[in-house]
């Protein structure tokens, strides 16, 4: 054994010196050009994420931007929709056409887990409210809501927030200033009764609003918007106003 | 006829769809309540319409690497038999034409009609086989013979009476389809030659429709809580295997039980005394404590993650990365086999039920058949991933578990919000009782206690001395009166005196226990309480399944009203005392449905905390 380290000693000191400086550097340059690809990805983030209850519209909107048209309709979906592509509506535009990132996360409560991989990516996020049947959920929307805006990553990256009322186009449909109305009531009574759940540090979460005033969505931190849609009829420029707002290039 | 059949993607949208609009939302319900509660293993679905619609039945096939989904639907009263055929030819032929880009397959049309005649054909061409097999064999047999196997064959359908209205299947379940007698007999086209059924079928088969109109009728009770409920009222329960409860008294040699003597302040005949002791702080309760979980393996996690789909990507060692690029790239069946085997063996010795172990393999294994295996993975690690995202799904509760919210809701609304614990003998519901109220009290809510227990010595007295702890009033009749009229009145008193939550506390019971079940039917039925709470205790083995099976089956048959009150939540107990093997967890959470909200673990006051979904998991996969 050690015969043969003395060997191996012998030759390595025979090399060249220019052929393992050579090496050496072939190998720093490979570790640079990958430390600097790495850094230089999160920079770019043109991911809108569409959150929301089940049975919101969400897939029906995401085909909507996608494609224009809903094909043949939708079931509850179980797996996350991903797609980059150009809005339908911009494909007539000529000029550099900017394609976005759009995410549609599925809305069942056994699949919220999906939400937290898309979440730190992501430019905005649109949560997609139901306004036709809004009040039977509307207590299951505020929390979710509530979920969304105490989570870390949306706080610390001060991502926008669009609440969309999808399904405008039928004619008992609530308004937008209603659904916003009632979704900041519910939220000041979870804030009530969540933040009497910790005192101590919170890893995860922050608290919401002001403490002694009713909450409203001015209060937070990151910008809240309120805008109508109608996913099956095509009704969607507020979104892609929206969307082109905030996705950066 | 078949009403409709549909192919959508896995993200939700139609591709293509055939047929009648269907009453009501048959697929949505199918996808929520089947196979996102991992029971996609099974063969079928039975779905009501909403307001007497009609009765379908569903059947379902998968296309796991173009993560495609078929499902058929049919009127449940036909027994259509080659819906099975016919989803596999549509299935192949499909996964042909299909492109990710195309939205619209119109060309399809041709194609499906085309197969469903062959289809059609195949199945006329089985069944006439087997009229004349039958017809030979009936004419030389005896009597005798006969008459034995024919009873032997309607225990048969007893059994399976829970599958309601499935379709002809590759197994054995084509005995249920006698039950529906409605059909001409011939429509039971059965493919094991069995003498007992050629008997029954060809004969007056007025044996085998009481049967099957017995089951039906079960059935179309438990049937509101939708196709979950169908699966309960089948299952025989396991109860070959000895219940492997031991429950021991602990010994306490040197725990600090001098000083919890000294509490115990000597009683007198009413039990007045002075409470000073009772509301000290013992500090906050472990519910309001955040978990310390280990966040390094979940860190990388989520780094995998911002590259492709989570958890496909994993080097495996030299030999076996050769052997995973040289071998087959389709997974089957038989290659799933081994990985299942051995997950399934380790969540068993992580206390989980044998049948719920049994059926997540066989579920994750229907959703796993046909991918095709990314380079440089392992068969066992893909079915690891696999099995980690069905536990994570089945124990994320699918309903909000904040009670604190609840009892605002109803504090609005201006009455008590009740709460019930039930559960067998001896799992903790008195001692839980009372860390569920330090808790509410901790955050303002005046709670009161209602003593049902009557039948228990010393069940009264020891919710005094909570109560009297804790500075809560009690509401209590002594023993030997009827718990529900015990509850009842309880609940006049608080919304009388302005409490807030009522937590009453109920004798425990077996589940096989008639009578006692019946009075705990009763008392939920006259009461309507918001949240039935379970309480079971994590040491416990594959009774977990017998228990939580007959606690809901027995409060859905005798309850009065159509939409049954059945358990809403589930109260875990003795978590401190089971190291690692949290599997109780699991098999009560995916047999009733209903979410863990509370476990306790410990016998103080503080002890109670909520469920951490993602340690459970690591722990049962560890």
């Amino acid at each position: 054994m050690e015969q043969q380290m003395h060997q191996i000693e012998l030759w390595v000191r025979q090399l060249p010196v220019e052929q393992l400086y050579a090496a050496l550097a072939v190998l720093v340059v490979t570790f640079a050009f990958f430390a600097i690809l790495h850094l230089l990805k999160p920079s770019k983030s043109t991911t809108i994420v569409l959150a929301g209850l089940s049975g919101s519209g969400k897939t029906a909107l995401f085909y909507q931007l996608r494609d224009g048209s809903t094909h043949q309709g939708t079931v509850t979906s179980m797996d996350p929709n991903e797609g980059t592509f150009v809005l339908h509506s911009e494909l007539e535009k000529k000029g550099k056409l900017k394609p976005i990132h759009l995410v549609d996360v599925p809305g069942h409560s056994r699949l919220r887990s999906k939400l937290d991989e898309f979440l730190p990516h992501a430019a905005g996020l649109i949560f997609v409210v139901d306004a036709l049947d809004f009040l039977p959920n509307c207590r299951a929307a505020a929390e979710y809501l509530y979920d969304i805006l105490t989570k870390a990553s949306i706080v610390k990256r001060k991502t926008p927030i669009l609440i969309l009322c999808n399904k405008v186009d039928k004619v008992t449909a609530h308004s937008k200033e209603f659904i916003k109305k009632q979704l900041e009531k519910e939220i000041d009574k979870l804030r009530t009764s969540r933040n009497a759940i910790s005192s101590a540090d919170i890893a995860d979460e922050y608290t919401l609003g002001v403490p002694g005033e009713a909450f409203s969505f001015s209060q937070c931190r990151n910008k809240v918007s309120v805008a109508e849609a109608s996913g099956l009829t095509g009704e969607v420029s507020q979104v892609e106003q929206f969307i082109r707002e905030h996705v950066k290039h | 006829m078949l009403e409709q059949l549909l192919i959508f993607t896995r993200g939700g949208l139609i591709l293509w769809t055939c047929g009648n609009a269907l009453k009501g939302s048959p697929i949505d319900t199918l996808i929520r309540s089947c196979l996102l509660e991992e029971r996609s293993a099974e063969t079928s679905f039975s779905y009501d319409a909403p307001a007497g619609g009609a009765a379908y039945t569903l059947k379902w096939a998968f296309h796991n690497d173009l993560d495609l989904v078929f499902v058929a639907v049919y009127q449940r009263i036909l027994h259509l038999l080659y819906v099975d055929d016919l989803l596999a030819a549509v299935r192949r032929e499909f996964s042909q034409i299909y492109d990710p880009k195309r939205t619209a397959y119109d060309e399809f049309d041709e194609i499906f009609r085309q197969l469903q005649k062959e289809a059609e054909a195949r199945a006329e061409e089985m069944r006439k086989s087997k009229q004349s097999n039958r017809a030979s064999l009936v004419a030389g047999k005896k009597q005798g013979a006969g008459a034995g196997q024919r009873a032997g064959g309607q225990g048969n359908a007893k059994q399976k009476g829970g599958k309601a209205g499935s379709g002809k299947d590759d197994d054995d379940d084509g005995e249920s389809g006698r039950g529906r007698g409605l059909s001409n007999g011939r429509e039971n086209g059965i493919k094991e030659p069995s003498r007992a059924r050629s008997v029954v079928v060809k004969g007056k088969d007025n044996g085998a429709p009481e049967v099957g109109a017995f089951d039906v009728n079960k059935l179309q009770r438990l049937r509101p809580k939708g196709g979950k409920k169908t699966d309960t009222g089948g299952w025989r329960a396991s109860k070959a295997e000895p219940k492997k409860i031991v429950k021991k008294n602990r010994v306490w040699d040197d725990s600090p039980s001098d000083s919890r003597l000294d509490f115990t302040d000597p009683v007198d005949e009413k039990g007045d005394e002075i409470v000073d002791v009772g509301k000290t702080d013992h500090g906050e309760s472990m519910m309001d404590k955040e978990e310390i979980v280990s966040s390094d393996s979940e860190s990388e996690e989520d780094e995998e993650v911002e590259s492709a789909k989570p958890g496909t990507e994993k080097k495996g060692w030299f030999s076996s990365m050769f052997q995973s690029i040289a071998g087959k790239a389709v997974l089957e069946k038989a290659d799933l086999k081994p990985a299942l085997k051995a997950l399934k063996d380790r969540l068993m010795t992580k206390n989980v039920a044998e049948e719920i172990a049994e059926k997540l393999c066989e579920s994750v294994a229907a959703s796993l058949e046909g991918k095709k295996l990314g380079s440089f993975t392992r068969v066992s690690s893909t079915v690891q991933t696999a099995m980690e995202e069905a536990l994570l799904r089945i124990l994320t509760p699918k309903r909000s578990i904040d009670i604190l919210r609840d009892v605002h809701a109803a504090k609005e609304q201006g009455k008590p919000y009740v709460i019930v614990f039930v559960g067998v003998n001896g799992v903790g519901k008195s001692t839980n009782l009372a860390k569920v109220a330090y808790w509410l009290v901790q955050h303002n809510v005046s709670v009161m206690m209602a003593a049902c227990d009557t039948f228990r010595s010393g069940a009264v007295e020891q919710l005094r001395t909570h109560a009297r702890r804790l500075q809560v009033p009690i509401f209590e009749k002594g023993y030997e009166k009827d718990p529900a009229i015990v509850a009842r009145e309880a609940i006049q008193e608080a919304s009388r005196n302005n409490s807030d939550v009522v937590l009453v506390d109920t004798a425990g019971r077996m589940q096989d226990n008639e009578p006692l079940m019946r009075a705990l039917s009763k008392l939920i039925n006259l009461n309507n309480p918001d949240l039935v709470l379970f309480v079971g205790e994590a040491l416990v083995g594959n009774d977990a399944v017998d228990q939580l099976s007959k606690f809901n089956q027995k409060l859905a048959d005798l309850s009065t009203v159509p939409n049954a009150r059945l358990i809403d939540g589930i109260l875990l107990t003795k978590f401190d005392t089971i190291d690692d093997k949290v599997g109780a967890a699991l098999s009560m959470v995916y047999i009733s449905g209903a979410p863990v909200m509370f476990v306790g673990c410990g016998q103080s006051y503080t002890d109670l905390k909520k469920l951490n979904v993602k340690s459970i998991v690591k722990t049962l996969l560890k």
